[in-house]
């Protein structure tokens, strides 16, 4: 039972945690020169469950603009996501909202 | 060879027993390097790309990540080679493939295109070679002959995923 001396939680902590609700984390497949074009977007759709129109744009974002979120939610799931990507070989990293 | 196509539920593809051999080969140099001892590969950049950092400016977090998912995905892909192995004719024929193999044939193609390309150096607007004599030449023509495998099996993959819908 938590008296006037039990240990209460640092401001880091209490700021830290409201920072994961209030930013969620997201998922970003970099640009690189190898990957086909038409295997980044199979893998978006394969992994994410995207249709296709929605896995090209996705696509053409990393092509064109270097990068794109491809998910984002609890920073356990983006490191999920990452990882799934990688076992693919796409250049993906996960990080907090910008 | 010829390119993967879809023949019902399996990818069908023909090699010539140069490709296949070529292909063991590579299989053999991939394994090399995803069972090398850590300190032997530190630092390559074939290493780097095939397991790369999940996170890109904190390295307290890219080393949980790591601690987390690099040996689930170096045994995927332990797995994987294992899969395409068994499924590639030594002196090269016919490759018949069921959806499971054939997404283990994506996944390594793309590790070998990954590993090849970063070696070669590969940029977007890298050409096919023109000097098949020099060893860079003939790299490279092994790097866009993996992509015409690969890319095959991708259309053939999609190409099958529309035809569900």
């Amino acid at each position: 039972m938590a008296g006037p001396l039990a240990p209460t939680r640092t401001p880091e902590e209490t700021v830290e945690e409201h920072g994961d609700l209030d930013r969620p984390w997201v998922t970003i497949v970099w640009n690189d020169p190898v990957n086909l074009m038409t295997y980044v977007t199979y893998v978006l759709q394969e992994l994410f469950g995207y249709d296709e129109p929605t896995a090209t744009t996705l696509m053409l974002q990393v092509h064109e603009e270097g990068k794109a979120i491809v998910s984002s939610g609890p920073r356990e799931r983006m490191e999920h996501d990452t990882s799934r990507l990688h076992a693919y070989g796409l250049w993906a990293s996960y990080q907090r909202d910008a | 060879m010829r390119p993967f196509r879809r023949k019902g539920s399996e990818l069908v593809a023909r090699l010539e027993p140069a490709e296949a051999r070529i292909l063991a080969l590579l299989l053999d140099q991939l394994e090399q390097l995803l069972t090398a001892d850590a300190e032997d590969v530190a630092g390559d950049p074939v290493v780097d790309r095939l397991l790369p950092a999940g996170h890109r400016s904190d390295p307290e977090l890219a080393a949980d990540y790591r601690e987390l998912t690099e040996a689930s995905l170096r045994a995927g892909k332990a797995d994987d080679l294992a899969t395409v192995r068994a499924a590639l004719p030594p002196d090269g024929g016919t490759v018949r493939l069921d959806p499971e193999q054939a997404t283990a044939w994506l996944r390594t193609s793309n590790d070998l295109r990954l590993a090849l390309g970063t070696r070669l150096d590969i940029q977007e607007d890298t050409e096919p070679p023109e000097d098949l004599a020099s060893e860079e030449g003939q790299q490279l023509a092994v790097y866009y002959w993996l992509t015409g495998l690969q890319g095959s099996l991708v259309d053939a993959l999609a190409a099958g995923r529309a035809g569900r819908r």
